[in-house]
């Protein structure tokens, strides 16, 4: 112990991280977004029901993890842009120009962003699945998959060895698919997010599946599933959102 | 000069060049914790110990069925919280410790001869131990409970908790503990106490262990709620056979062949040398 | 200057110990912090070192503590060697010394009081190690809010009862102005005779001019019913 006292710091950290993960998967046709919904700040739970996957459009579903503030006011922020291009042109923007302008809103606060980690997924116009990831200040890539937040380190090789098929050798004069069955990827998914809740303090309570599905394509499979419920916007929707509800561990 | 034995204690001889590192920006390892809720209390025939079982390295679970009860005699135990290393050598030493002092003395250890080692050990080495322990049992003089903190202070109290859930857990104990509880009630309360923690404290999770000690003995009740069982997962992950590449391959023979001659013996054995 | 190690249990305090003809009163408050947690709402603090001599803490309780045991250690041996129990002042010289040969490593103000051969007497050992001999001391966070309370109030001659009167009105002052001191009033009568233990409950600590009336209805709190058992919820008595 020094007897002459030091000068301390007081200033003030205007970010907290709130924990939770959140995953995208992109199929054929279709379109998976999760997230956990859990918030915590420390080693304190904030609330066990705090959506982090938001519907935007009939096509489009944005995940946002990290400080909880900053994501609520950013996808209030996106949702608003998307209503004002939808009286400038009467129709939803396409996926691909809406993961620009996540892209330019991010930069555009470049020197103070956005704490957290979006990720977008939905149909695009030539009816495929796609997501999109960003990192905080907007630098960002189409891909079939991604996983973001507290638990990212623990799923992403999971998925980069389930989708990808990474260190997995085909059998001899075989090739590994390119897309998955829709049933399988709801599987990785809720298995990623169970696994994650065994392993990772922050994640847990419940997880919600949007599905974001291409026109034309057929609905029986999805029929299958416990619980599952449509919110699609608007009823002349080609495009149709699905969401799933289930619990996660609680300690 | 290098000794052909080692010194009793802890070894400091890495610490200069740990600290030097450390300036240079070189991380520190981090130790795992037990990010913890323990408790303790007091009921009509002696003490009632519970804890949670998950150990933490800061946001990763380490291990989910972790024992956080040790043994310290048999009609003592100890509750550890904080670094898992500390907890386990503190109390292994102790518990050593407790064994000589018994057999030196002839009679049955006591709680405030542990407690008195434990706070003696922490006050030396001025917190650098990072155990927060809750000690109890039962001896010749009645019923004892106590907290010890990291630095070597101690409290004794009818009702304890300890760790990163000790909060949630003595909400518990303030709002239900009565005096002269019966053997059921305290252990029921004990598992309210931990369940607390393990629900409303992110460093505390898993199950509940609990320890009850009386006059009679001790019985230890190893996951006596387990509110945390893993569900099924929904798909199956075996990787077929040949899945991993490789790039060359070797093999190597374990067994030994063993190929005995026999070698002829004139009849009769060979003959001694008597020279 | 950081005096307290970080994570430190620390005893926030308000200590007192008053000399009168036949004895001493010493009392003390019952709260122990950690940062802003209350580790133990009915700490003992007044804390024996020999049978007529006792001490209160305040600072670290591990250091505190720690003192505390020595000098008990020290005073046994010295009743065992001369055959007579130890003066006041010897225990407070034994504090003195490890307070001030340590003064770098310890947190602790101790004070010191006791009854022997030449009456009562009353010691105090603050952070430095110094060593004084006074008729009153307070000590503790809590001290520095009662000070001109107790230099208008003391006077000579008192008896016990007004000399417990006046150790209670001070603590209670002292507890209702500092944020880590608080809970109950634990108080010792230390006589030739022996020690008397009083202990005053936190909802019955004397009480002065709070404020004017607080301008609402004051609704009687329903009575609460605890029930142990598996998640079972507080029953509320209608």
């Amino acid at each position: 112990m020094s007897p002459i006292s030091q000068p301390t710091s007081v200033a003030f950290n205007p970010y907290a991280e709130n924990g939770g993960t959140i995953l995208a998967i992109a199929g054929l046709d279709f379109a998976v977004v999760a997230g956990d919904t859990r918030q915590s700040e420390g080693y304190s739970i904030q609330t066990r029901y705090a959506p982090k996957v938001f519907r935007l459009t009939d096509k489009a579903t944005l995940a946002v993890n990290g400080f909880a503030a900053d994501g609520n006011i950013f996808v209030k922020t996106v949702k608003q842009r998307l209503e004002w291009y939808r009286h400038a042109h009467a129709k939803d923007m396409p996926l691909r120009a809406i993961a620009r302008l996540i892209q330019t809103m991010l930069y555009a606060k470049r020197f103070f962003p956005y704490y957290v980690y979006n990720i977008l997924g939905g149909i695009e116009e030539d009816g495929s699945g796609a997501v999109y990831s960003f990192d905080p200040v907007g630098s960002y890539e189409r891909e079939a998959c991604r996983a973001a937040g507290a638990a990212s380190s623990l799923i992403q090789p999971f998925l980069d060895n389930q989708i990808y098929f990474k260190n997995q050798v085909a059998v001899s004069g075989t090739s590994h698919p390119k897309h998955l069955p829709i049933l399988d990827v709801l599987s990785l998914v809720t298995d990623s997010f169970t696994s994650a809740t065994e392993r990772h303090i922050e994640v847990g309570d419940g997880l919600e599946i949007y599905v974001i599905v291409a026109s034309g394509r057929s609905l029986t499979e999805l029929s299958s599933i416990a619980g599952i419920e449509e919110v699609t916007g608007s009823a002349s929707a080609t495009d149709r959102v699905f969401v799933i509800r289930r619990e996660l561990k609680k300690d | 000069m290098a000794d052909v034995y080692n010194k009793a204690g802890f070894d400091f001889s890495n610490h200069v060049r740990n600290s030097f590192l450390q300036s240079k920006g070189v991380p520190f390892p981090k130790a795992t914790s037990t990010g913890t809720t323990i408790v303790g209390c007091l009921f009509k025939d002696g003490i009632v110990l519970g804890a949670d079982t998950r150990a933490t390295e800061g946001p990763i679970v380490a291990d989910k069925n972790c024992e956080k009860i040790h043994y310290i005699t048999d009609n003592i135990r100890c509750c550890g919280a904080g670094t898992a290393a500390d907890t386990e050598f503190t109390t292994a030493l102790i518990s050593s410790n407790m064994e000589l002092h018994a057999l030196n003395s002839g009679r049955k250890p006591r709680v405030v001869t542990a407690m008195t080692m434990l706070k003696q050990y922490l006050f030396r080495h001025q917190g650098a131990i990072g155990a927060a322990l809750v000690l109890g049992g039962v001896d010749s003089t009645g019923a004892h409970l106590f907290t010890v903190a990291p630095h070597g202070s101690t409290d004794k109290l009818p009702y304890v908790t300890m760790g990163s859930g000790s909060l949630a857990a003595m909400a518990v104990f303030e709002s239900q503990w009565r005096k002269d509880l019966d053997r059921e009630s305290a252990i029921n309360l004990v598992s309210a106490a931990i369940s607390a923690g393990i629900f409303n404290d992110l460093g505390s999770g898993s199950n509940v262990d609990v320890c009850v000690i009386t006059a009679e003995g001790t019985t230890m009740l190893r996951n006596h709620v387990t509110p945390n069982e893993r569900g099924a997962k929904e798909k199956r992950y075996k990787f077929r056979l040949g899945t991993t590449a490789w790039t060359k391959e070797s093999v190597r023979k374990f067994v030994v062949d063993e190929s005995v001659t026999q070698i002829s013996v004139p009849a009769g054995g060979e003959a001694m040398d008597i020279s | 200057m950081q005096r307290l190690k970080a994570g430190e249990v620390n005893l926030g305090t308000s200590i007192m110990a008053v000399q009168f003809d036949g004895g001493v009163v010493i009392g003390a408050d019952s709260r122990t912090t950690t940062g802003s947690y209350i580790a133990n709402r009915v700490t003992d603090k007044l804390t024996y070192v020999h049978d007529r001599v006792y001490c209160c803490r305040s600072g670290s309780a591990a250091d505190t503590q720690a003192v505390a045991d020595i000098v008990h250690s020290h005073l046994q041996m010295f009743a065992q060697q001369y055959g007579t129990p130890p003066p006041v002042h010897t225990a407070a010289s034994v504090f003195e010394k490890l307070c001030y040969d340590n003064k770098d490593n310890l947190s602790a103000g101790i004070i010191v009081a006791g009854w022997d051969k030449g009456g009562p007497s009353v010691y105090n050992i603050p952070l430095g190690g110094g060593l004084f001999k006074q008729p009153w001391a307070i000590g503790g966070s809590g001290s520095t809010y009662v000070y001109g309370y107790c230099d208008a109030t003391y006077r000579e001659g008192w008896g016990r009862d007004q000399t417990v009167q006046f150790v209670k009105n001070t603590l209670a002052l002292a507890m209702s102005r500092d944020g880590s001191s608080g809970g109950t009033i634990r108080i010792a009568v230390i006589t030739e005779d022996g020690v008397e233990r009083l202990f005053i409950p936190g909802n019955e600590l004397p009480t002065f001019w709070e404020g004017p009336p607080v301008p609402m209805t004051v609704v009687e709190a329903k009575k609460v019913v605890p029930t142990a058992g598996e998640g079972a919820p507080i029953e509320v008595e209608a």
